[in-house]
């Protein structure tokens, strides 16, 4: 009898692990807004009793890796975010329909499958070249005169050449390593200047292209000069071996003019406590003047189909039309929420920027998303990280560049 | 039930346990790793159709993983050197009469408590940040860069943190067979007028020969492996150029499935990779098994 007893003993110890963590479980991909996020859950917690835990994966680990790994691990997520197709293709069968929720009637950029209504905007979100205007003021370069490649490029000059009066170690901070893990800001973002800027949002021409192996002969050659440019102008220290901190430290510090990252970064810019005024100015690669930065949704939450799906979506409700909700997104996270009920406006610079770009409908869309897993981040951005670290020259980089885009279509 | 039969039952309950985890986290697993390797899957969900061996086709024209391949054995190699003979050395240190002799041995055993991930991170702040500002205030070219980013030292700093790692572990398999050889052998042989040196080679080695055996199994191994300090220290980069291809030039072969799989969400070429990596990894190992098992003797 004893041996029954230890035995049913032990298999009872091996399954105790498997009860439920919360009533609602997040799984998000912003590092940044983890602390408020989790605030915010707390808040909700007190008001409504309804237990949440915030799991997050990204910045230098690999956010799907992460979703991946919950999925597996026989408790998944109720909520979690998708970054476009690709994520939505991959968890389709799972994804609930959250078509007449009350969010949905505050926004135009829900993630929608036809007519279905499927994600939640986390957020709007954008990137151009961040540029600190104290700088630009001393060296005599106006800012809304940045809007092509030739003026971009005689203002690097005339900053580069005024670096020691100016207290530059660098013109733009920018970073490109596979080592510390940035090949997003070049092979996503930096990218998607190629697909989008110039075009009308919603234009596919360049992703179709590129997704059937091909590129716009002139456009690529144009492009190409202009992460050139960009490169000439960072150093190589910074591209190989800046991190997320420390690029942006360079240009809170006022040692650098201009900054290649988004609004995403204000919460960490905010702590540093930079004593300028910041603005985006645009990615202009072409001669032509290209007037916009880059603003879309970067992501949507979706509500697991099989989860605690009642409770998640009237969280998400609650987010979108709640003044708790609007204090987290506007102050706590410093997002600019992509809801028309939401009055609250960011007080934080690089938001603020986007806001404005955004209000005044100068704005290029992003598709990078579009490329298959990994290609932008992983193929495309090693030929970036080649190119910075002077190992090929611009026209190798073209060739590579346009070979690795070839074997898309393989 | 004879009292024969009573027992085999005891010992089989009693081993029911750890069989089933072993069964179910390994074993099982395992079989359906074998099978996925023939399938188109992604991951979630279930697989549109068998693809034979196609997997495993890729896997030969991606200049990638041979690379991935061959770094990889670089790596072994330079690291079992590497790790065998400081462990050896530092085990020479601490059986010997030196004074604090028990601090030393604690002290080298340290490193190995610490995470590999942690480690990664702390050495990549040391290699990336501490010895370039050293580097430029002493004038000392060669470490005024990060030895990270430049694809011909960064192999050097991945065979610098796992040996400082893994080091103080092998150093305690090498100080229990330096202490299991018989006092008697070696004051014979201090008599007959063996020199230190010739007592090391002609009788502690030889006799010692079991724990090369275990030390290089699993400095084989363990090198073989190398996941953990590749992704925190260097993440596979810098990026350096192979038969014309761009590639990783620090990303060993653990890795490089870790990549194919989750960043590039190849879930089925991943796995067919691991197959493989566990099949190369099995046929060294027994090589060097049987090889190590020769050469040992009894005293």
């Amino acid at each position: 009898m004893k041996k029954v007893l230890a035995l049913v003993l032990a298999l009872a110890m091996m399954l105790a692990a498997t009860s439920a963590l919360a009533d609602i479980v997040i799984c998000q991909n912003k590092v940044e807004i983890t602390a408020a996020m989790q605030d915010y859950a707390k808040l909700y917690t007190e008001k409504t009793g309804v237990d949440v835990k915030v799991i997050t994966g990204g910045g230098s680990s690999d956010y799907n890796t992460v979703l991946k790994a919950e999925m597996q691990s026989g408790r998944e997520p109720d909520i979690w975010v998708i970054e476009g197709p690709a994520g939505y293709e991959l968890w389709k069968d799972k994804i609930a329909d959250q078509t007449g929720a009350e969010w949905t009637q505050y926004t135009a950029a829900a993630y929608m499958d036809g007519d279905k209504v499927v994600g939640f905007p986390v957020a709007v979100e954008g990137y151009g070249l961040a540029y600190n205007k104290n700088i630009l003021d001393k060296a005599g370069i106006d800012p809304a005169t940045l809007t092509n490649f030739d003026a971009l490029k005689a203002a690097f000059e005339k900053l580069d050449s005024m670096k020691e009066e100016l207290g530059l170690d660098m013109v733009v901070s920018m970073v490109a390593g596979t080592t510390t893990g940035m090949t997003w800001v070049t092979g996503l973002h930096n990218f998607n200047v190629y697909l989008t800027v110039g075009n009308e949002r919603n234009d596919t021409t360049y992703i179709d292209q590129v997704l059937e192996g091909k590129v716009d002969e002139e456009r690529f050659h144009q492009y190409c000069q202009y992460v050139a440019l960009l490169f000439q102008y960072s150093t190589q220290d910074m591209l190989l071996n800046g991190t997320q901190d420390s690029q942006l430290a360079a240009f809170a510090n006022g040692k650098a003019a201009f900054y290649h990252q988004g609004n995403w970064m204000d919460p960490s810019l905010v702590q540093l406590n930079p004593d300028f005024e910041i603005a985006y100015a645009p990615h202009a690669f072409l001669h032509e003047d290209t007037d916009g930065i880059l603003v879309n949704p970067p992501s949507w939450y979706v509500v697991n189909e099989n989860g605690n799906k009642d409770e998640a979506i009237a969280y998400l409700n609650y987010l979108a039309t709640s003044e708790d909700g609007a204090d987290y997104m506007v102050n706590k996270a410093a997002m600019v929420p992509a809801f028309t009920n939401v009055t609250l406006a960011p007080t934080t610079p690089l938001s603020k920027s986007v806001m404005e770009w955004n209000a005044a409908g100068k704005t290029y869309d992003w598709q990078q998303y579009k490329l298959p897993d990994g290609f932008g981040m992983g193929t495309l951005g090693q030929i970036y990280e080649l190119f910075a670290a002077q190992a090929i020259d611009v026209d190798t980089f073209e060739t590579m560049m346009k070979d690795a885009i070839a074997g898309i279509a393989k | 039930m004879t009292s024969k039969q009573r027992r085999k039952l005891t010992e089989f309950l009693f081993l029911l346990p750890t069989l089933l985890a072993f069964v179910m986290v390994i074993i099982i697993p395992f079989i359906y790793g074998i099978f996925y390797s023939f399938t188109d899957w992604q991951g979630t969900g279930t697989f549109s159709k068998m693809v034979g061996l196609e997997n495993y086709k890729a896997i030969f024209n991606e200049p990638a993983f041979l690379h991935s391949f061959l770094k990889t054995l670089e790596f072994t190699v330079i690291n079992i050197i590497t790790v065998n003979v400081v462990a050896f050395i530092i085990s020479l240190l601490v059986t010997s009469e030196i004074r604090g002799r028990n601090v030393y041995r604690a002290g080298f055993f340290v490193p190995n408590l610490i995470g590999g991930i942690v480690l990664g991170l702390i050495w990549q702040f040391i290699f990336s940040n501490i010895l370039p500002a050293v580097g430029s205030a002493i004038g000392w070219d060669l470490i005024s860069k990060s030895l990270i980013s430049n694809k011909d030292t960064v192999m050097f700093t991945m065979v610098t943190v796992n040996t400082w790692q893994y080091a103080g572990y092998i150093m305690l398999i090498y100080v229990a067979a330096i202490q299991s050889i018989s006092k008697s052998v070696m004051e014979a042989a201090e008599v007959d007028g063996a020199k230190y040196w010739t007592r090391i080679t002609r009788i502690q080695i030889p006799l010692m020969a079991n724990a090369f055996t275990i030390s290089l199994f699993l400095t084989l191994t363990n090198s073989f492996k190398m996941y953990d300090v590749n992704v925190a220290l260097t993440n596979g980069g810098p990026v350096g150029i192979f038969m014309n291809k761009p590639v990783n030039s620090s990303e060993l072969l653990a890795l490089n499935i870790y990549q194919t799989a989750f960043k590039y969400n190849n879930m089925a070429q991943g796995q067919a990779k691991a197959v493989l990596f566990f099949v190369v990894l099995t046929i060294f190992s027994i090589i060097q098994v049987s090889y190590n098992k020769s050469k040992e003797v009894e005293a």
